[in-house]
């Protein structure tokens, strides 16, 4: 009876667990095909629809209109969704940044706490199409107003997630370090953020899908270039297909700017209980 | 720092560990519901290399013990020492193993037990860190991460990180409580040999009275709120020790002695 005996335990789980990719893939293939039927039917029913009427083009484009406008005006389309991906981007980091800092004060100070908090929230609370025109007053007309449009749509979920991690960390773990001789900062590098992570990809996840989002509310109030200001323009000329074309752009670019926000995920968190069924089919074969 | 202490003894030419040494010490925690007395005056001798258990009743102090000789909080009175240095911060000396071993799920097995270095700004110990995993039965686990372990092999990392900076002092606080009765014993076993080859002076704070005497030289018996030192028995046995040794007529009389001292306190009724 030595101690080796309880060595495979981990290796029979993992053994074990390695059957559920196949069963998981047929299971993923059965769940795309209703949504992507459903869809097919509605786009179907949707173009029958305005051909038998004579649906006026202005009004509602044919689903067929909007893809031949994609391609015909895709390069158009793509130069602006890379504006407003870069102001989305750039405010994205700004916010994380501010989040990050806020979140750690707040954490670490309970007069921080009691001060900047009620603010943030009523921050958050004031409805942000409001206040966009004085935006236009504060930062000027152009990338800086969209950009700090941006933070405003995109820091709350950052700071509060950011402080939800923080105060997740186990305190045992924290004494634990703390016998071992580490000073606050050493904590926090090794105990604290850690454990914060996922919680702090939470919100940066969320934050990624709202930047966008942002970029685009402020273009429609303060710039001359973008989706967003292409959309106003499109509206104005009553060119609808090529609004429908923005929009369609713009939402098969959120979907793509969130599986890479999962992909980042996985990357920076391989250890979470989330990712352990991925590790495993990784391991497994 | 104190390499140069009389009071260090080497083992094996292996661990370095200095001695234990708590004069007079008290500690009352001031509260608005009134004083909690956590440990009446107490006074107890390590010499270095020794492996001493303490055993008692829940909330008999113990972990509050665990506390001050670490150097996380201060004795209300009273003089603790690890070798000739008084205890009044953090002692970085010590190894301490919690009841949950407190891996961190984001780092794998070897990052778990290189912890401590890394705190400390010590290089050059990942030969170390591998040596007591194999040592363990856990070696071929060093790159896996935490949550692919049993319970059994997640604390016997937890052990390797608190020996791998060779500190003056193992400390084990109800170490194998969450564990099965079989792992236990295993547990058991490790832990007494681990004590000789590294000869680290080891203090294990335990429920267990037959765990108490299997893993000491020595074994402390406390009594209830506010924590007293009852009793204080030597055990023979030679190392290493055998499970059977626990079937022993002298090992049974030990144990009938410490449980004798419950009777008493009326912590045990029987």
């Amino acid at each position: 009876m030595s101690v080796g005996t309880t060595q495979p335990i981990a290796t029979v789980e993992r053994a074990a667990n390695a059957k559920t990719p196949a069963s998981g893939a047929s299971n993923l293939a059965a769940g795309m095909l209703w949504p992507l039927l459903s869809g097919a039917i509605g786009l179907a029913l949707w173009e029958g629809l305005v051909r038998v009427f004579k649906v006026p083009v202005f009004i509602l484009p044919a689903p067929s209109q909007v893809i031949v406008t994609i391609v015909e005006q895709w390069w158009y389309l793509l130069s602006q969704l890379a504006i407003t991906t870069f102001a989305a981007g750039l405010g994205l980091v700004m916010a994380i940044v501010f989040g990050l800092a806020a979140g750690a004060a707040i954490t670490a100070s309970r007069l921080v706490d009691r001060m900047l908090t009620p603010w943030l929230v009523i921050a958050h609370a004031v409805p942000k199409v409001v206040i966009a025109p004085l935006f236009l007053v504060w930062f000027g007309f152009g990338l800086q107003s969209e950009m700090f449009f941006v933070v405003a749509f995109t820091f709350f979920p950052v700071i509060v997630n950011t402080v939800t991690g923080l105060k997740s960390a186990d305190p045992e773990q924290i004494l634990m370090v703390r016998a071992m001789g580490a000073t606050p900062i050493q904590v926090l590098r090794k105990i604290q953020f850690p454990s914060a992570l996922p919680s702090i990809c939470a919100g940066i996840k969320l934050a990624v899908t709202l930047a966008p989002v942002g970029a685009v509310i402020g273009e429609f109030v303060a710039s001359n270039k973008g989706l967003g200001h292409l959309l106003i323009r499109a509206v104005g000329d009553m060119d609808t297909p090529l609004a429908f074309a923005a929009v369609t752009v713009f939402s098969i670019f959120g979907v793509l700017l969130w599986r890479l926000a999962e992909w980042g995920e996985r990357r920076v968190l391989p250890w979470h209980p989330s990712q352990r069924e991925a590790f495993l089919r990784g391991a497994g074969t | 720092m104190i390499a140069a202490d009389q009071s260090l003894a080497r083992s094996n030419g292996r661990g370095v560990s200095a001695s234990i040494s708590l004069k007079n010490v008290e500690k009352v925690y001031g509260g608005p519901s009134g004083d909690l007395h956590a440990i009446a005056p107490l006074s107890i001798e390590l010499p270095a290399g020794e492996a001493v258990s303490i055993v008692g009743p829940s909330g008999c102090g113990k972990s509050t013990l665990m506390r001050l000789i670490a150097g996380l909080d201060a004795p209300t009175r009273g003089e603790i020492r690890v070798g000739h240095q008084v205890v009044a911060k953090p002692v970085p000396d010590i190894g301490i193993v919690f009841q949950r071993d407190l891996l961190l799920d984001w780092r794998k097995v070897l990052g778990n037990v290189l912890l401590p270095a890394e705190i400390k700004g010590l290089s050059g110990l990942e030969g170390r860190a591998r040596e007591l995993l194999q040592e363990f039965d856990v070696g071929a686990f060093a790159d896996s991460y935490p949550w692919q372990l049993s319970g059994g092999m997640r604390q016997r990392v937890a052990i390797a990180r608190a020996l791998l900076t060779r500190p003056a002092l193992l400390f084990l606080d109800e170490p194998f409580s969450a564990l099965d009765a079989l792992t236990r014993d295993q547990m058991n076993v490790l832990l007494q040999r681990v004590q000789t080859s590294e000869g680290v002076t080891t203090l294990l704070i335990t429920h267990s009275i037959t765990e108490a005497i299997f893993c000491a030289d020595r074994v402390l018996v406390m009594s209830g709120r506010p924590g007293a030192i009852m009793d204080d028995i030597r055990v023979p046995f030679e190392r290493p020790r055998r499970l059977a040794i626990r079937e022993t007529a002298e090992f049974t009389s030990i144990g009938r002695r410490i449980r004798e001292h419950f009777e008493k306190v009326g912590v045990l009724v029987g």
